[in-house]
């Protein structure tokens, strides 16, 4: 009997089971999809509970503090039961202390990355020689863009002929991400369609 | 309705049928098509070959199972060169929805192909909440941001860890990503860290992806289930991908089929409308 059930086929049922379904949807919307769409928005809340639980609150909270004697984290936790505040009206108020960190050191964070890492890196390495085409491309694909962005003077005239060329730039960026989104829903399709076959059906190469 | 009309209402049951006969018959029947190899995964696969044998490397593994057609494929293959070098990887996830657990199945396969050890060669550290405090809390003790690995282990009793206090003793970081985390990589360890990186997206990320490797950011980029036949076809280990891509060339030939049909379409049949109106005033 336990043969049977850690066969492949068997074992692989349900995930087949559910991809078929999904892919019902297809026809039209149907209790089988319904049925699918359910059992995995509550496996998800539920499996992410647990894991937020266990890997917040008990490793990195309840642990140090009990085991390790980190009294420090008294006040982080403490901050986090303020969030609750927000459920009791007299004292809502108070989730504010707690919003207040979060938000300014998530400004404090991203302020950084996004100008030490993102764009004075990017704007460097823009600031090219004009010695191959590539180069040439980049830097008047960058130049034109902006130009096409910029709204403080009217488009007419040289301005409206590169803000004109900034849109082709533009077109071209839209047309190499439309290809490859093609081409990741494609791979998911036969990431799922391999799944049936090969390793659910046993067949195919 | 005329012909120009009807190849313009092409019923979508009818495209479906053809896109889904498009992956099954290559699947079935391998069709060995080419797939020439990018600049970008070249210099995936030269950022690797670069590093001593023996050393060690942080292998994050950003994604969801919902794209782990086009993830595995690449984790599977980046993993196969690591392990023939004996690089030794420590794995993590800042995706806490199924991505600890893919990282066990599927660095536990790959490990186990070449004889690999839990704890010596490899370690999986899980996922932990709050990925920017993660990310940056890494650069001074991995030990305060993950206490102990998936499996439980203290992280001081794990042999891999005691050599790995911070990102001062990893070599590489071989980003696997379906999201965003990709940016804070990049912007966060790379830029103040200076840790050297290559990174494996799925195909939807690639484009944008692409300025991180013009920039030098990134030295490599595997983009989608094409960068993973890439790579395979660079390690000589074809795998998934290289015959997943044989339905991929069949679809895309059959969307630009169908696209220059739907244009022609819609060009005759205006030209006729034009005619006809112009026979009416006449």
């Amino acid at each position: 009997m336990s043969e049977f059930f850690s066969s492949p086929f068997v074992a692989l049922f349900p995930t087949a089971f559910f991809t078929l379904a999904l892919y019902s949807f297809l026809y039209r919307d149907n209790p089988l999809f319904k049925l699918a769409e359910h059992v995995f928005a509550g496996l998800s809340a539920g499996y992410y509970f647990g894991l937020i639980f266990h890997s917040v609150i008990v490793q990195q909270l309840w642990l140090p503090l009990t085991q390790d004697g980190e009294w420090i984290l008294a006040a982080s936790g403490a901050l986090g039961l303020l969030l609750f505040a927000r459920f009791i009206p007299k004292v809502a108020w108070m989730s504010r202390l707690s919003l207040a960190f979060v938000i300014g050191s998530t400004a404090g964070i991203t302020f950084i990355q996004q100008l030490h890492g993102l764009i004075l890196p990017q704007v460097s390495r823009t600031l090219l020689p004009l010695d191959s085409v590539n180069n040439v491309l980049i830097v008047v694909g960058v130049l034109a863009t902006l130009i096409y962005f910029y709204f403080s003077k009217p488009h007419t005239g040289p301005l409206g002929w590169v803000a004109s060329g900034g849109v082709g730039f533009i077109m071209v960026a839209f047309g190499a991400h439309f290809g490859y989104t093609v081409m990741a829903r494609v791979s998911l399709l036969i990431g799922r369609i391999q799944f049936l076959l090969i390793d659910w059906l046993r067949i195919g190469s | 309705m005329g012909l120009w009309e009807r190849l313009q209402r092409v019923d979508r049951r009818v495209l479906y049928t053809l896109i889904f006969l498009s992956v099954i018959i290559p699947v079935l029947f391998p069709l060995s098509l080419p797939t020439p190899v990018t600049p970008e995964t070249e210099s995936f696969y030269a950022a690797i070959e670069a590093i001593p044998d023996g050393s060690r490397i942080l292998f994050p593994f950003d994604c969801w199972p919902s794209t782990l057609a086009e993830t595995e494929p690449m984790a599977v293959a980046a993993l196969r060169h690591c392990f023939r070098k004996n690089l030794r990887v420590v794995a993590l996830s800042n995706v806490g929805m199924g991505g600890p657990s893919v990282i066990e199945r599927v660095l536990g396969q790959v490990a186990g192909e070449f004889g690999k050890q839990y704890g010596t060669d490899y370690v999986n550290l899980g996922y932990k909440a709050n990925y920017q405090a993660v990310l940056l809390g890494m650069g001074s003790k991995i030990e305060d941001i993950y206490p102990t690995d998936y499996r439980g282990t203290r992280l001081s009793e794990i042999p891999l860890m005691r050599e790995v206090p911070n990102y001062d003793s990893l070599k590489l970081t071989v980003i696997i990503s379906d999201n965003a985390m990709v940016d804070y990589w990049v912007s966060l360890v790379n830029a103040r860290f200076g840790m050297p990186m290559v990174a494996a997206v799925t195909a939807v990320m690639a484009p944008k992806q692409l300025s991180y490797v013009q920039a030098h950011q990134l030295q490599g980029l595997l983009g989608g289930m094409k960068g993973a036949a890439e790579y395979e076809r660079l390690l000589d280990a074809r795998d998934r991908a290289t015959r997943g891509m044989d339905s991929q060339s069949l679809i895309h030939l059959l969307i630009i089929g169908f696209i220059v049909i739907g244009n022609i379409g819609h060009f005759a049949a205006r030209r006729a409308r034009a005619a006809g109106r112009a026979g009416v005033a006449a």
